[in-house]
């Protein structure tokens, strides 16, 4: 398909084609998102509905060697959610088994 | 000169004195400057020197006599300075008799070339004339009158509404004289300053024996006929609104306390101050007729003042006493009673000097003098106070008609309507007070706010407004306002109000702005809207003349000779404008980015090959042909790519059908027409309908409908589409039904898990049905009986009928030809010998079809039901599974409309292939299994609606 015509000129345009699409979200501070994206911006703001955020804590033991500290998963569920932009990392399309 | 006020005119006289003296006596008395002025051996020469040149004086300045007195209001510069200039008054013998003289003069003559002007310096020293006594008199009363108020334990804001300032004040206008002759700007303190300093001096003087003053009595004749005249000299009364007592709110508190004493006070008062001029008039014995004539129409006019604001403070307390008649006559008599005229309360107060003495005791002093000289005034001047005492007193009989003497009693009841006034009018005067305390405060914030008034220019202004607007000014103002637009034609259409136009306001340049909700309140920002409205059509106007002026200097171009080599009108002309980018913001930069792309490429060079088939296609989607491009199927992204730019077309054509032009002006509705045209076909071929069937599995439709948001464009595209565009569309949704993801995933509904893929093809099912079923259910219900046989036989032939019919999307589908049917053959009923009725062989392709549908239905229609299926999948009864009628419902619809075209044995088999689970929900119904009554009520419905449909019913069924 034609560059052009396919419409897709800046990064941007790839996020638009996940408009109220599912995307996969990560975020500073070792979370992750998956939601139905129903807008963004320039910032990387987002609005996504029916959200699962996946907190990642990472549990340091003492005197352990670095690396080998246990993690724990956290997770919760939004119906709509606003994410800042400042903290979006990377947006993408889930994952298609 | 002595003139415009300078600080210190004799300094300057002297000055003068010395020059002239040391130019005139030569040489010789240079070095022996002796100057004799200001003592006993002066020789007056000084005098002599200080005339020469002043004679134009008078025309310059004006008469002595004449002059206008009437800027004099303070009165206060040579009170001040007399005290420390005694040493003046050695030589004031000879200038004050001629300065006498002069004052004496008619008021006519002027003063001739050769006099002495009138205002040097000696003569307002000397000024021993009543006129410059008058003041110092205010004064004094002021300051009384201040005291009184101090010691009644108020504020001393009554005093500045006085009788006696006001009054005076009024009247020292136009008797004064040369008080304002030497005075600079006073502030306000200095004045009180100079007031005081100058009282105390009187009082000092009062002490000394009085002279008596020999009035001429063919005054009171001429005295008689001014008053009837109505005092030409008087100055205006002052409006009743300015008067002490219908303002000033102590005073009533003061009447209500000290009612008779402070009538007799104020009769001391005035005749304190009749006794002081009268005093000061009998000192000034060089005083000639004129001034006394000019003294006593004052002292007349003080009078008639007097007894006019009796008579306005009397009008107010009737006003104040509406309320009971008896009392207003009982307050009428003590007023009357209380009638302040010179003479009288003269009487009065001698007949009560103690009550005098005990309320006001630091005027006894004063006192004293004034009653031991009161004997001693001119008959003439008593006879007058009594005349004008009389004609006072016959004005109240006249207004009042009755005057008794007042009794204690009439006091004391006086005295308790006193304070009910009294409260009454505090409250009036506290409300009063409060406006102004709040008019105040509001003047005080607009003169601050008001501080950087004009500071901009009106060009400023509008240079500013000009960069606001350009930010506002766009080429698209829907498209940029637009949810405010969208959300505003909701707002109105769901509070039933007509939707009205869109708020743009437009520029026939083509820009634009959005101009927002509508609204709803009325006011400021409504008419800032309107200004803003105006001003912003009124500079893209400007904009517009001045583009217009540069076109027509265009037209100018080469009129003078061709100045260059190629014309302007080489340049090919444009002849066709084709959008390169449907997206605006389409820059060059960015178009190489995936140039590179080989699977574009490869669609580059398809596209062509496929151009060609697709008129051969045209003729129907089931149309086979031989040399087929086979495709790769549609991506999910390139779905979405497709999906995102189908959108921008729709809105660019939902943005068209907005606005048309008016279909007058031909060639730009042709345009429009067009251009929509052009969309329009854009669109069509964006959702790749004509595209053959075999293309790709799934079709690329299908691909398109697969993300929710493709399943919802379809309602917003086919308002654009021909009702035989929109039918090609039904058969290829029909022709590749099995396609569709909500048919493929169906079967993972059939689980009692809530699994994040059961929640997504749930949400798709959601939206097909609701957008995608929805936008062709129209079509189906105006398609006639051929047309449904061959939809029939298409998704029969064409679509695994056992699988669709399991699924939501297919059983509605199949409902909803089957309902079409059955409406067509009642309307074939309806209408005999109607010859629209069908041909019998398309009937009997109908009954085919619809035998072939039962015939693939029939052996497993059980599991039609969702609830059976997830029964057996979880392994119990049906009927215990949870929403099993919520999901069976359209099942049931759809047997019901099954049972309708069925034939008898066609409704036996069924019947019979349902009696079980039918007996089930009744038999669960009616022995209670089911405790929810929804639920209850439920069930047995969906079992009507199918036996209903075969003319049964429910409560038929023996238990």
């Amino acid at each position: 398909m034609d560059p052009a015509s396919s419409g897709i000129q800046e990064p941007f345009d790839l996020i638009r084609l996940s408009l109220s699409e599912r995307v996969f979200v990560k975020l500073r501070g070792d979370r992750e998102l998956t939601g139905v994206l129903h807008a963004y911006d320039g910032h990387m703001n987002l609005i996504l509905s029916d959200v699962e955020e996946t907190i990642m804590i990472v549990d340091q033991v003492e005197g352990a060697p670095e690396g080998k500290g246990t993690v724990n998963v956290a997770k919760r569920k939004m119906e709509m959610l606003f994410v800042r932009g400042d903290g979006v990392i990377l947006v993408s399309p889930p994952s298609r088994t | 000169m002595s003139f415009f006020g300078f600080e210190q005119p004799l300094n300057l006289e002297s000055e003068k004195r010395k020059f002239r003296g040391s130019g005139g006596a030569g040489k010789e008395s240079e070095d022996i400057a002796v100057y004799t002025w200001g003592e006993e051996s002066y020789d007056g020469l000084g005098e002599e020197l200080q005339e020469r040149g002043d004679e134009l004086n008078d025309e310059t300045f004006g008469g002595a006599g004449v002059v206008g007195k009437d800027f004099d209001f303070s009165n206060t510069g040579h009170i001040a300075e007399k005290p420390p200039k005694p040493a003046d008054a050695s030589r004031d013998v000879r200038p004050l008799s001629q300065m006498s003289e002069q004052q004496a003069l008619p008021v006519a003559s002027q003063p001739s070339a050769s006099s002495r002007p009138v205002h040097t310096l000696e003569s307002v020293w000397d000024d021993k004339s009543p006129f410059s006594v008058l003041p110092r008199m205010n004064v004094n009363g002021a300051s009384r009158t201040d005291l009184h108020m101090v010691a009644q334990s108020h504020t001393p804001q009554p005093a500045r509404f006085s009788p006696f300032t006001l009054d005076n004040d009024v009247q020292s206008g136009p008797l004064s004289l040369g008080g304002s002759l030497h005075q600079g700007a006073h502030t306000l303190e200095e004045i009180e300053a100079e007031m005081r300093a100058a009282t105390v001096a009187r009082l000092q003087q009062q002490q000394q024996p009085q002279p008596q003053q020999q009035l001429p009595l063919s005054h009171s004749g001429q005295l008689r006929t001014q008053v009837r005249q109505g005092t030409p000299h008087a100055t205006p009364t002052p409006p009743p609104r300015l008067h002490p007592h219908s303002q000033s709110p102590r005073f009533h508190h003061q009447q209500q306390h000290h009612q008779i004493q402070l009538i007799q006070l104020q009769q001391q008062q005035q005749q304190q101050q009749e006794q002081q001029r009268q005093f000061f008039e009998l000192q000034e014995l060089r005083a000639r007729e004129r001034q006394q004539l000019l003294q006593l129409e004052e002292r007349l006019h003080l009078e008639e003042l007097e007894r006019e604001r009796q008579r306005q403070m009397r009008q107010q307390q009737q006003q104040l006493q509406n309320v009971n008649i008896h009392n207003q006559l009982l307050h009428q008599r003590h007023a009357s009673g209380g009638v302040i005229s010179p003479a009288l309360s003269d009487r009065q107060r001698r007949a009560s000097p103690v009550v005098n003495n005990h309320h006001n005791q630091s005027q006894i002093p004063l006192d004293m003098p004034f009653r031991q000289s009161l004997p001693y005034l001119p008959q003439d001047i008593q006879l007058q106070q009594r005349l004008l005492a009389e004609m006072a007193q016959e004005e109240f009989l006249r207004n009042m008609q009755a005057t008794a003497p007042q009794t204690e009693r009439e006091v004391r009841e006086e005295r308790e309507l006193q304070e009910l006034l009294r409260a009454e009018a505090m409250r009036k005067i506290m409300e009063a007070e409060r406006m102004e305390e709040k008019r105040r405060r509001k003047h005080a914030k607009i003169a601050h706010m008001s501080r950087y008034n004009d500071l901009m220019t009106q060009s400023d202004k509008d240079f500013i407004t000009r960069i606001q607007v350009s930010q506002l000014v766009t080429q698209d103002p829907y498209a940029d306002d637009f949810y405010a637009q969208v959300y505003g034609a909701i707002l109105s259409s769901k509070m039933g109000v007509q939707p009205q136009d869109e708020r743009v306001l437009k520029f026939g340049s083509g820009g634009g702005v959005g101009l927002g909700l509508a609204q709803k309140i009325p006011g400021r920002r409504q008419s800032a809207m309107q200004r803003m409205e105006a001003q912003v059509e009124r500079i893209v106007n400007n904009a517009r003349l001045r583009e217009k002026e540069k076109i027509s200097l265009n037209n100018l171009q080469g009129a003078l000779g061709k100045t260059s080599g190629r014309s302007y009108k080489a340049a090919p002309r444009q002849l066709l404008q084709v959008d390169s980018s449907t997206s605006p913001t389409l820059s060059p930069a960015h178009a190489h980015i995936s140039k590179a792309d080989a699977l574009s490429l490869r669609n580059g060079e398809g596209a062509a090959r496929e151009a060609a088939k697709i008129g051969r296609e045209a003729l129907g989607t089931a149309a086979h042909t031989g040399d087929l491009v086979h495709k790769d199927p549609l991506t999910h992204r390139e779905a979405l790519v497709i999906i995102e730019r189908l959108y921008d077309v729709v809105l660019d054509i939902e943005q068209l059908r907005r606005d048309p032009p008016r279909p007058e002006e031909e060639r730009e509705y042709q345009a429009w027409e067009a251009d929509c045209g052009f969309h329009v076909a854009q669109l069509w071929d964006g959702l790749r309908v004509m595209v053959p069937l075999e293309t790709s599995i799934p079709h690329p439709f299908v691909s398109l409908l697969t993300p929710i948001k493709g399943k919802r464009l379809l309602p917003r595209v086919v308002p654009h589409l021909s009702t035989q565009q929109m039918l090609t569309v039904l058969t290829l949704l029909v022709a590749c039904f099995s396609q569709l993801d909500v048919v493929i995933k169906a079967p993972v509904l059939d689980s009692l898990q809530q699994t994040q893929e059961d929640k997504e093809v749930e949400d798709q099912t959601q939206a097909f049905m609701l957008h995608t079923i929805h936008s062709i259910l129209p079509v189906v219900a105006k398609a006639g009986l051929r047309l449904v046989s061959g939809l029939l036989g298409l998704l029969l032939e064409r679509s695994d009928i056992v699988a669709i019919a399991r699924t939501r999307p297919g059983l509605a589908l199949l409902t909803l030809f089957l309902s079409r049917v059955e409406v067509i053959k009642q309307n074939i009923a309806a209408a005999t010998e109607s010859s629209e009725a069908p041909a019998l062989e398309e009937h009997d392709q109908w009954q085919l079809m619809f035998d072939h549908l039962f015939q693939l239905l029939m052996p497993n229609i059980l599991l039609l039901f969702p609830s059976i299926r997830l029964s057996a999948v979880v392994g119990m009864p049906f009927s215990n599974i949870p929403q099993a009628d919520v999901m069976d419902q359209p099942v049931w619809q759809y047997l019901a409309a099954m049972a309708l075209h069925a034939s008898a044995e066609q409704q036996q088999l069924l019947v019979t292939s349902l009696r079980e689970i039918v007996l089930e929900n009744v038999t669960s119904v009616h022995k209670g299994w089911i405790t929810d009554d929804e639920a209850r009520k439920m069930r047995l419905a969906n079992v009507n609606i199918f036996l209903h449909a075969l003319g049964l019913d429910s409560s038929q069924i023996a238990m």
